[in-house]
């Protein structure tokens, strides 16, 4: 009986224990169904994202970019292309589809030995990324590589290739700086974009009207929807979404005058700007030193771009927008405009030039003019560029009216040309001066202005659109590249209008005087190089004097700004542009280049 | 050999849901091995329905096989099976670089399955035996020791997630045998002093974290630890034979918690010097999986991506993205509940769940009823073995516990695993048939 009740007595410690047991277990099942309703119920529509995400694999389609065309295009004929494409292949994969690092890192391995991958580059490529990101591992493959890649199929798991067209720019660095150049969206753009629906394996235009109508060009890339499974073995597929092809763009550029252009500047560094002034029509620009954006499109291709950004030539500048210079003699004539509409000056009026000129004051400044030019008038001083005649000028007026007119004509401003990266140029002010320098502006100052040296500087663009306002009478239309957009298929989406940005009430008779004066300056002044040729051309020449920080030394840019036909109608009229860097002087360096291409316009049949 | 009444007093409810829930596994494994772009079955569930019968005629002879049988017989079945493990280990064939299996050729067995079963067993008798006695600290380490030398043996396999399953069954078997509590709590915040403060320098090590904290840049310094812990050592000896001579509960309040501080100070000192350092860092990664996505992890990712886009009602029999294209790995075995999840959704896995339960619990109160000490220590024992199993796999399903590999009692593939819980269904319903008759 004793037995018993101790039996009875630890089988009732062992059932008190129980208790626990049964407890503990109830609670790990409660734990276990919120774990399940947490997974499915709470998270489900998530985790099925993701389920998608791993047997689903979006191979894309990638739209063919627009081409680019020249101002004569006309559909149905043989048009100059400027941008086209060639049918390529990308060969790409997405880590995440990898078990292990090791398996890709094998995979790579057998691959790189297969084509020239780097087996390093596409390792880094990959690291940092998010894993689910599609990571294009080599482009611009050709059609053998891939034959050979797919009878191995086995060999590459989860290694996918797509059609993916390459840019080709048919006239190399001739139109570097209009089109500029596609490239790989970087990570920092990417984040910017990935909202548009810029995807990040995606090309992207990274300068020139590749960067500013990407959005036009780029169309929308479809996708092939592929159900696969772990081993990427294929289960079905279908084409999720065609793709939408980019537009194509027709510019006002003539092919024929960027060639006489381009041709004209040969190694000389510099700018041109040809331009339609009673639209805004730009017919050419030529920046030089150049580069080849068939050979920096590539993925592979980082080192050339870097060389060519460490260039100290900077030939990724495009000098037409993006670099100032002091405008000279070539600002003489806005300091001439001044003068005539507020002061009334009288442009017969003749002033003494004995070859230098005196500045009065504590003490005496001597300000030079390049030569002797003994008494002239307002369009002998314009014509001949005599600093002395402008001194005087200057010194009358003051710096106020100057600049007045100078922003009139937009100088100092962006022109809004449909280019990305345009700078504006630098007008100085006196309150400038006196918190730059802490400074009064002093009377030698205005001398400098006058003729267009000192602080000022400006960018070609802008003096090809100051050119433009004394050319149309005083209107200035924005300048634009682009002429029209087209469907792949041709029809027509948007055409260009015209834009007008300022409107400057100048008198008849100051416009005559200052195309007189520029008349007279090829005649027989300083563009007489323009002389001999058929049509009536007009100009200024400058030769600017700048410290170069790049080289730390004096330097000297010439230019030339000119217009033909000199009475003609304005709305036929073309203005020219030149600019060369360490030219000798505007007369011998840049009016020879202004020269060839307004013979090309006249034989092309422009005036 | 058994009467008319005994055929009536078999538990129906065990067998029909062992039944159901085997049937649902052979679905599932079905489901699981179609390759839907070849378009065949890798046929492992005709294996399994083999499995399934040869279990099914076990569990009915088991159950009338009287369980104290067993109980008589325990040493030598222990001695037998070990004998079997230690020889399976060192001759083997590995397979997935496991020692673990003796082939027959056309099928293969895993002693260390039934030696889960041979343990349980042992346990409960002698834990039935030592009733008394049991609330002596060194009563534990037989036990112990019991536990330890198969458990030594399969991690030596190397079976890592088999092995570890053998501790909480021992420590459920201790605690509803009668252990004294703080016995068993001190042991296991011995082990996880050990344990935590090496993993936690380890992880802080990996990730290379910068900030220095005073409590941890103590447990770096080797020495002053060995000083700490055998300062506590002697405070507890010194406590302890005071408590021996003067027998007073005050010095019980001192011994207890240093000598826990102390051996769990030293094991950690053992632990973070003695193991290299990938050893450690795979344990971490043991108990962390996300600290490894390629490894482990992983199959974890997988497994939660498996369930949780099965939502409510499931993708569907066969329809499973997650398993059918393979994405899910180990899907007939370690993670054939997220198969059920994924598929079935969470009906389904209510529905499994709530079978699973039904088995536990069933078993509980067949524990909980027997008249015989032995018997309820050898029903609770079975139930911590399905228990542990259906927790640490489901969890390991869900995302919640280390992958270990362990497969679902009754649905995951498996011959062993499945003649092992057949077995044992079948002593919990002889032990539940004997409670009639006393």
């Amino acid at each position: 009986m004793a037995m018993t009740s101790l039996k009875t007595r630890m089988l009732e410690v062992f059932r008190f224990r129980m208790y626990f047991f049964i407890a503990g277990v109830s609670l790990v099942f409660f734990i276990l169904m919120v774990q399940l309703v947490n997974l499915q119920l709470l998270k489900g529509k998530e985790y099925k994202t993701k389920s998608r995400m791993n047997m689903e694999n979006y191979i894309p389609i990638p739209a063919p970019r627009g081409e680019i065309y020249d101002r004569n295009f006309q559909p149905g004929t043989k048009n100059v292309v400027i941008v086209s494409n060639r049918p390529s292949f990308n060969i790409s994969t997405i880590p995440a589809n990898f078990k292990e690092t090791g398996e890709l890192h094998k995979t790579l391995r057998l691959l790189s030995r297969f084509s020239d991958i780097s087996f390093q580059d596409v390792v880094d490529d990959v690291k940092g990324r998010n894993p689910w990101e599609r990571v294009i591992i080599k482009e611009d493959v050709d059609f053998d590589t891939i034959v050979r890649l797919a009878s191995h199929e086995d060999k590459f798991p989860n290694i996918t290739w797509e059609d993916a067209t390459v840019r080709v720019y048919n006239f190399k660095n001739m139109f570097s700086h209009i089109i500029g150049y596609t490239g790989s969206i970087s990570r920092k753009e990417y984040k910017k974009l990935k909202k548009y629906g810029y995807k990040h394996y995606q090309k992207i235009g990274k300068s020139g009207l590749e960067k500013a109508y990407d959005t036009i060009l780029r169309g929308v890339d479809g996708y092939v929807r592929r159900i696969v499974d772990v081993r990427s073995r294929i289960e079905g597929e279908e084409v999720g979404l065609q793709p939408v092809a980019g537009s194509n763009l027709i510019l006002t550029v003539d092919y024929e005058i960027q060639k006489v252009a381009y041709d004209a500047m040969g190694e000389r560094s510099g700018a041109v700007i040809v331009i339609k002034p009673s639209t805004g029509e730009v017919l050419s620009i030529v920046s030089k030193p150049d580069f080849d954006p068939n050979l920096i499109i590539s993925k592979d291709n980082v080192k050339v771009i870097e060389e060519l950004q460490n260039n100290s030539e900077r030939p990724f500048l495009n000098r037409a927008i993006q670099s100032r210079y002091p405008p000279a003699s070539t600002f003489k004539l806005n300091t001439a405009i001044a003068a005539l509409e507020e002061e009334r000056w009288q442009p017969e009026k003749r002033l003494y030039c004995p070859g230098k000129y005196v500045l009065k004051g504590y003490i005496d400044r001597d300000f030079y003019c390049y030569a002797f030019h003994g008494y002239a008038n307002l369009e002998w001083a314009i014509a001949k560029s005599c600093s002395v005649y402008f001194y005087q000028l200057g010194y009358k007026i003051g710096p106020t009216i100057i600049l007045k007119y100078a922003k009139y004509f937009g100088l100092g401003e962006v022109t809004g040309i449909d280019l990305p990266g345009e700078i504006s140029g630098f007008i100085p002010s006196k309150k400038w001066k006196l918190k730059t320098f802490g400074q009064t502006w002093f009377d030698g100052d205005t001398l400098n202005l006058s003729i267009g040296q000192g602080f000022i500087a400006i960018t070609p663009v802008e003096l090809a659109n100051f050119l433009c306002g004394i050319v149309n009478n005083g209107v200035i239309f924005k300048p634009h590249l682009l002429k029209e957009m087209r469907t792949p298929d041709n029809k027509l989406i948007r055409v260009q209008k015209p834009e007008k940005i300022k409107e400057i009430p100048l008198s008849p008779q100051t416009i005559k005087v200052v195309k007189n004066g520029m008349r007279l300056s090829v005649k027989s002044g300083t563009s007489a190089g323009l002389s001999g040729l058929r049509i009536a051309v007009a100009g200024k020449t400058g030769t600017a004097q700048t410290r170069s920080k790049r080289l730390d030394k004096f330097t000297q840019h010439a230019w030339f700004i000119g217009y033909a036909p000199f009475d003609g109608p304005a709305d036929r009229a073309v203005v020219v542009v030149v600019l060369i860097e360490y030219g000798i002087a505007g007369a011998a360096t840049a009016v020879p280049v202004a020269g060839r291409i307004f013979s090309r316009l006249m034989s092309l049949g422009y005036f | 050999m058994f009467g008319k009444s005994e055929i009536y007093r078999i538990d129906y409810l065990l067998v029909v849901t062992v039944t159901i829930l085997v049937f649902l596994g052979i679905l599932m494994i079905y489901s699981a091995g179609f390759d839907p772009i070849d378009k065949v079955n890798n046929g492992l569930f005709k294996k399994q329905v083999v499995w399934f019968v040869i279990g099914f005629v076990l569990m009915i002879s088991v159950s009338f096989v009287n369980y104290k049988w067993f109980g008589e017989y325990s040493l030598y079945i222990y001695i037998f099976l070990l004998s079997v493990l230690i020889l399976t280990t060192i001759f083997g064939s590995p397979i997935r670089n496991t020692r673990a299996w003796i082939n027959f050729g056309f099928f293969s067995v895993q002693p260390s399955e039934f030696m889960k079963l041979g343990l349980v067993i042992l346990l409960a008798k002698y834990l039935e035996l030592r009733e008394r006695d049991i609330k002596n600290l060194r009563e534990l380490l037989v036990p112990s020791l019991l536990t330890i030398v198969p458990v030594f043996v399969i991690i030596m396999q190397p079976d890592f997630g088999t092995a570890l399953v053998f501790i909480p069954i021992l420590f459920t078997m201790l605690f509803v045998g009668g252990a004294d509590v703080s016995h068993l709590v001190s042991i296991i915040i011995i082990a996880a002093i050990a344990l935590i403060v090496p993993m936690i320098l380890t992880y802080r090590e990996w990730i290379g974290a910068e900030s220095s904290n005073v409590i941890l840049d103590f447990f770096k310094d080797v020495d002053l630890l060995l000083i700490v812990s055998g300062i506590l050592f002697a405070i507890s000896l010194t406590a302890y034979i005071l408590h021996f001579f003067l027998i007073k509960k005050v010095y019980r309040k001192v011994y207890i918690p240093s000598i826990v501080l102390s051996l769990g100070l030293f094991f950690s000192i053992a632990i973070q010097n003695l193991l290299k350092v990938y050893q450690k860092k795979r344990i971490l990664v043991f108990l962390n999986p996300d600290l490894d996505p390629h490894g482990s992890g992983y199959n974890v990712i997988q497994s939660k991506i498996a369930v949780g886009s099965g939502g409510v009602l499931g993708k569907g029999f066969m329809k499973g993205s997650q398993s059918q294209l393979g994405f899910l790995p180990e899907k007939t075995s370690d993670f054939i509940f997220s198969v059920v999840a994924e598929e079935w959704g969470f009906i389904g896995a209510l529905i499994l769940i709530t079978f699973l339960a039904v088995i536990v619990f069933r078993g509980m109160q067949i524990a909980f009823e027997s008249k015989d000490k032995f018997g309820a220590l050898l029903a609770s024992g079975i139930v911590a073995l399905f228990f542990f199993h259906i927790f640490i796999n489901i969890g390991m399903g869900l995302g919640i516990m280390p992958v270990t590999g362990l497969p679902l009692v009754f649905v995951s593939y498996g011959g062993s695993n499945l003649a092992l819980s057949m077995i044992s269904i079948g002593i919990l319903i002889n032990i539940r048939m004997k409670k009639f008759i006393y």
